[in-house]
């Protein structure tokens, strides 16, 4: 079991989502940042889908009451076990009665904590997910807060520390035409792809906001609701876009001028509010590749990870 | 001409179909068609072959497992249509109790000038009619409304709110809807009610059925003058 000490700011805990359940309205939810948890969950010998506990900058504490190993991928913070310093992207053992505390970020937005044997919060619709906005999932459907105890699954053994490197974070974004990009001037296309966005204040985990120039449809648009994804850039009438994340919504009305790639997606998680990003124009065969790239990325880390373990 | 009468297919990001049927509204009623979306759904969803079935306002998005798929399941869902198959879904008559206007119901008023109406009359409108629920989405539990009458129809907001209470009733475009937990949102807020559509304290149990509403179901609502006095009543909703 794990107690929290001082909750940070909007820790929540996560694992790969909730599918299957879209037609009710229940978005996919998960870790914003998909591969920092599914590294985490590697390095402590957890399958990729455990849950784990998605910070969100600020100081966090954490008090252990089993021996455990732990890691800390993602953004980087300041991580310390008392008062010793650990490596962030290193596995590490912490005792029983030892407080874990994390302060940051230095770099990056959200840091993912995978603890051997996984956060063991009960599944609510096959997921341990929580989202925040419908107040289920995760621990009591909301973020953590003090004197909150969570129970952990079974100790692993494991028996030293390793460490893996992450993938470089750029500000460069690719992205798949969306269906209505056609609808857009063209003076609002090029801009689409040639200027920096900014990440503005009000992105949470349902959306990135982006400011900038505003982008203008050729005509007024009335369209239909369908389904929506984390990825779908939406442009609503104020022409400013939306990127939908884990915790979008199913549907949607707004017109969508592109689908940022799955394998992209995590950036979005790792962008803080005021920092500029840029879309990068692929086409359905670069998204391909890029998605090939990054499972070799993961295939080639889990091999590592068992020829060092 | 036929030709024209046939769905649009496009594929969404890397892993999901979008079957459009926007352009066939005017062969065929709006309810006629999302039956025959239902009956393809539920074709769909024998197979396996998907992560997540979504039908939406005259569409069906279908989320691949493997992308290799997609190819596959374009011809199969045209076929599909030309089978012109429907499900008549047997749905229950919901009421739902709604205090209109004022501090539940901030756009009433602009929704009435919009419509040259007067606030009064878009809610006699809004409550005379019955309402097919369509699909769920937005939120859990969120019902997308058919049914709503011409007189109504008013365009989104220009900028959504960032966040809309709980039980709010709303009309964006040609729809109506309830928003069944606070959320950003771009509708136009005409009233509020107090009934729980989708209930998440059903923690834990993979098989309950969380949501009030169902696509099928037949919504009306009921005007009333404060919401307290449905507090009471709530827990005898249906579910």
């Amino acid at each position: 079991m794990i107690e929290v000490l001082t909750p940070g700011f909007h820790t929540t805990v996560q694992d790969l989502g909730r599918t299957g359940y879209r037609h009710l309205g229940v978005s996919v939810s998960g870790a914003l940042d998909r591969q920092a948890l599914i590294l985490a969950n590697s390095l402590v010998g957890n399958p990729d889908n455990a849950a784990g506990l998605e910070l969100t900058a600020g100081t966090f504490e954490l008090k252990f009451y089993r021996d455990a190993w732990f890691t800390l991928t993602g953004a980087n913070y300041e991580i310390k076990i008392g008062s010793r310093e650990i490596w962030h992207g290193w596995r590490n053992n912490i005792k029983a009665g030892e407080t874990l505390s994390l302060r940051g970020p230095k770099s990056g937005m959200r840091a993912y904590l995978a603890i051997d044997g996984g956060i063991d919060v009960p599944l609510y619709l096959g997921s341990r997910s929580t989202l925040t906005a419908a107040e289920l999932g995760g621990h009591q459907g909301r973020a953590l807060k003090v004197g909150d105890r969570i129970s952990l699954g079974n100790k692993l053994s494991i028996s030293k520390p390793i460490g893996a490197v992450q993938r470089g974070y750029s500000n460069e974004i690719r992205a798949l035409p969306g269906p209505e990009m056609a609808q857009f001037t063209q003076q609002s296309r090029k801009v689409f792809w040639s200027s920096q966005w900014q990440l503005s204040n009000d992105s949470n985990r349902m959306g990135a906001r982006l400011t900038g120039e505003v982008l203008d449809l050729t005509q007024e648009l009335n369209l239909n609701s369908h389904a929506v994804m984390p990825g779908s850039i939406q442009v609503p009438p104020s022409g400013q876009p939306i990127v939908l994340l884990a915790d979008g919504q199913t549907t949607g009305g707004y017109p969508k001028i592109a689908t940022v790639i799955e394998a992209d997606l995590w950036k979005l998680a790792q962008t803080r509010p005021g920092e500029q990003l840029q879309f990068i124009h692929v086409s359905p065969n670069q998204a391909e590749d890029a998605n090939y790239e990054w499972q070799q990325y993961f295939y080639r880390l889990q091999r590592s990870i068992d020829a060092n373990s | 001409m036929s030709k024209d009468l046939r769905p649009k297919l496009f594929k969404l990001g890397e892993k999901a179909l979008v079957l459009d049927c926007a352009s066939l509204s005017g062969s065929n009623s709006k309810l006629e068609i999302q039956r025959q979306i239902w009956h393809i759904s539920d074709l769909c969803k024998a197979s396996g072959d998907f992560e997540d079935i979504v039908p939406g306002n005259n569409n069906l998005t279908l989320f691949f497992k493997d992308s290799k798929k997609i190819p596959f399941w374009s011809n199969q869902v045209n076929q599909f249509w030309t089978h012109k198959l429907v499900q008549l879904k047997p749905g229950k008559l919901i009421q739902i109790p709604v205090q209109y206007g004022g501090e539940y119901g901030p756009d009433l008023n602009a929704v009435a000038q919009y419509n040259k109406l007067t606030p009064q009359e878009v809610i006699e409108i809004h409550t005379s009619a019955q309402y097919s629920v369509l699909f769920l989405g937005f939120q859990p539990g969120f019902p997308y409304l058919h049914g709503l009458d011409k007189r109504l129809f008013t365009p989104r907001l220009a900028t959504p709110r960032l966040a809309i209470p709980a039980g709010s009733v709303g009309i964006g475009g040609e729809q109506t809807g309830i928003y069944p937990a606070q959320s950003p949102g771009g509708w136009q807020l005409i009233g509020r009610s107090s009934v729980n559509l989708f209930d998440s304290t059903l923690f834990g149990n993979d098989r309950a059925q969380p949501s009030l509403l169902s696509p099928g179901d037949t919504v009306q609502f009921i005007a009333i003058e404060s919401l307290g006095e449905v507090e009471e009543a709530k827990s005898e909703v249906p579910r």
